[in-house]
């Protein structure tokens, strides 16, 4: 499905197999992320997607085939140079991997802290900066223990931009939050997608936000993906999409393509 | 008999991968040890942890161990009318076998397990995957640190276990059964060499410390990612810990005597 | 970090209490001397030294005053002993060192026992007057066999 590499495309997946025991999770898979887009990646538990995020991070080695992030394949980097790739990457772990022994002001200024020279104040600054951006206010000095869920959740999204990342990969942002942290999030990912350019790959199962926001959707099943457009795929004959979505996804899917800026469904 | 032999090779060849991984981990610990930034708050975090937290119950047991000590030897000495060897053999044992082994045992139940679960529960909610996204190796950033301060910690405790015994059976001996405090003192003193005795006694506790510190921290770090995992590598930590110190105990007082 | 500095105390205290016990584990109990330079270092040549083993202590009085530093075997195949004492006490040119045991079967020490000469032992220097250990087994044979005189040399 995925086309040949183009330079529109940020990271691309080539022939890649992978298989955990006996279980096999991909096998030859093409995938193509376009640049600048929100890719969505959906699929039931356990078709793959938390993996294909790994994968892209490099911390998951594919058996067979390449992945390659920016034009650069990830299959011959050991994991000092994978370091170079992952500061041009951001990402939000599904339960927000926030060190617990930190103070939440501590867990963002660490890439700070690590790979710049910024003074204390500047450092100080941006984060704070960022902990506005996702409309989180006082809570420097609370440990990542002590946040509720939406605010973990968001918390971690600020130290996935803190080092402002060219590609944000984002696991299962929405899962587990209520309607209103659905929608902040949501938002965010659009504004830095729209406002600030960064590619943005999510997976979710989150329907109706996924389709919301997608540029390009990307359906994942038995460890093969289809990927087009919300509206090409809408249109397409093949029963598997429709199976997938169910009447539901391709009725939305559908209108979605009448009238491209839906408003929330809820 | 075919599934036995070749669950026996399986077995073997498993271990075998296991110890390299192992050797290879420790590489990187030790590469990690030269490494800038030299963690030196992660470092004083961790002995926080493995050696504040564990002075109370190391202090505890060697005074308990001390009484112990005092009323049995004093009791099998008394026999022979050899009262007065009292520290003299209290503070061989302590000082050559009893500190380090016991301080090593409860290092490995108290701050060996912690650091196992801490690091195990990192790797579970992908803390550990945090830090590579962030292009920090967690090698450098998390277990290097905890493996220093659980091999620095071990000879420390194991000397304050040590003076911890020593002064249990004082109290027991000198101050419950009367003996002389002056010649328990100082038969303590002419029976311990420095060389034979405390020397060989510190470089066991080091010994020990970074055995422990090589175990808890791999158990930790190469542990299934859930909860279940976590508590295997737990107790995984305890048991290999607590053998491999024993064993390693009895192969460092044979060395030391050639 | 800054709410650490209670923590990073109490660590302070733990390494300098961990240090303080290995340092009287050694320096106390097990008797290393750092830059121990004043010892007065004395020779005593005896027949026998019995059980007589480095480190055992030297002791006027019965006090203890000093320690054996190191035995040989001179030329005269006879044992060499290499005392260390307190530097302060003023041992007479005529002092002798006998070696002794505390008790029937405790550890054995060496005894001196002051002269009356004026002039004092300097360091390196030899004890005229020495005397071997008791030969336990000879003593025992003493006693049953009513031979007094015990072995004689």
């Amino acid at each position: 499905m995925a086309g040949p590499e183009g330079q529109s495309d940020h990271v691309v997946f080539e022939q890649v197999g992978l298989a955990f025991g006996r279980r096999p999770v991909f096998s030859g898979l093409n995938l193509a992320f376009p640049r600048q887009k929100i890719t969505v990646v959906m699929g039931e538990s356990g078709a793959g997607k938390s993996t294909l995020l790994r994968m892209i991070g490099g911390l998951q080695r594919p058996d067979r085939g390449e992945v390659r992030v920016a034009g650069e394949s990830l299959a011959d980097l050991d994991e000092t140079a994978l370091g170079r790739v992952r500061r041009r990457l951001g990402m939000l772990f599904q339960n927000g991997a926030l060190l617990d022994s930190m103070t939440v002001f501590e867990n963002i200024a660490l890439p700070l802290r690590e790979h710049t020279e910024q003074s204390e104040e500047e450092i100080r600054r941006m984060v704070h900066q960022r902990l506005r951006d996702v409309g989180l206010g006082d809570v420097d000095d609370l440990l990542p223990g002590e946040l509720s869920g939406g605010m973990l959740r968001r918390a971690a999204f600020a130290r996935s931009i803190v080092m402002a990342p060219e590609i944000l990969l984002c696991d299962e942002p929405f899962s587990g939050l209520d309607p209103p942290n659905v929608s902040r999030i949501e938002a965010l990912i659009v504004h830095l997608n729209r406002n600030l350019g960064l590619t943005v790959i999510v997976s979710s199962h989150h329907m109706a936000s996924s389709l919301r926001m997608a540029d390009q959707l990307c359906l994942m099943r038995a460890g093969a993906a289809i990927s087009g457009t919300p509206a090409g795929l809408a249109s397409s004959q093949d029963s598997t999409i429709a199976n997938f979505m169910g009447e539901d996804g391709v009725s939305y899917l559908a209108g979605l393509q009448d009238q491209p800026s839906a408003g929330d469904p809820s | 008999m075919k599934a036995v032999v070749g669950g026996l090779g399986r077995w073997v060849t498993e271990s075998i991968a296991g110890l390299g991984e192992m050797t290879i981990f420790a590489g990187r610990i030790v590469r990690a040890l030269w490494v800038p930034p030299a963690r030196g708050a992660l470092i004083r975090s961790a002995l926080f942890d493995s050696g504040v937290l564990s002075l109370a119950l190391v202090c505890a047991s060697g005074l308990t161990v001390g009484f112990v000590l005092g009323l049995q030897l004093y009791n099998t000495l008394s026999r022979f009318g050899a009262e007065e060897s009292l520290g003299t053999a209290v503070g061989l044992s302590l000082i050559r076998e009893l500190g380090p082994v016991l301080t090593g045992l409860l290092v490995a139940g108290r701050a060996g397990s912690a650091t196992t679960a801490e690091i195990g529960a990192m790797k579970a909610t992908e803390q550990l995957d945090g830090l590579r996204m962030m292009a920090i190796d967690p090698v450098h950033f998390v277990v290097m640190p905890r493996a220093v301060a659980l091999t620095l910690v071990m000879p420390l405790l194991s000397a304050v276990f040590v003076l911890c015994g020593i002064g249990g059976a004082y109290l027991i001996g000198v101050e419950l059964l009367g003996l002389d405090s002056g010649s328990y003192l100082a038969n303590l003193e002419n029976a311990i060499q420095f060389r034979e005795d405390v020397l060989q006694s510190l470089v066991k506790s080091l010994v020990f410390g970074l055995l422990l510190a090589w175990i808890a921290t791999w158990r930790g770090f190469s542990c299934a990612p859930h909860a279940a995992g976590v508590s295997r590598a737990t107790t995984s930590t305890v048991v290999t810990a607590s053998v491999c110190i024993l064993l390693a105990d009895y192969a460092l007082t044979a060395l030391w005597a050639v | 970090m800054q709410e650490s500095s209670g923590r990073d105390l109490a660590v302070g205290g733990f390494v300098l209490l961990g240090l303080a016990a290995i340092a009287y584990l050694s320096l106390q109990i097990g008797g290393v001397s750092l830059g121990h330079e004043g010892g007065l270092v004395l020779v005593a040549r005896f027949d026998d030294i019995g059980g007589l083993t480095p480190r055992s202590p030297v002791r006027v009085a019965g006090v203890k005053v000093g320690r054996v530093e190191q035995i040989d075997l001179d030329e005269d195949l006879r044992a060499k002993v290499i005392l260390d004492v307190d530097p302060g006490l003023g041992l007479s040119i005529d002092t002798a060192a006998a070696i002794r045991t505390a008790g029937l079967l405790g550890d054995q020490f060496i005894a001196l026992e002051p002269g009356a000469e004026d002039a004092y032992l300097e360091s390196g220097e030899e004890f005229m007057f020495t005397e071997s250990a008791w030969n336990v087994d000879a003593l025992v044979g003493a006693l049953v066999h009513g031979d007094a005189t015990g072995e004689d040399d």
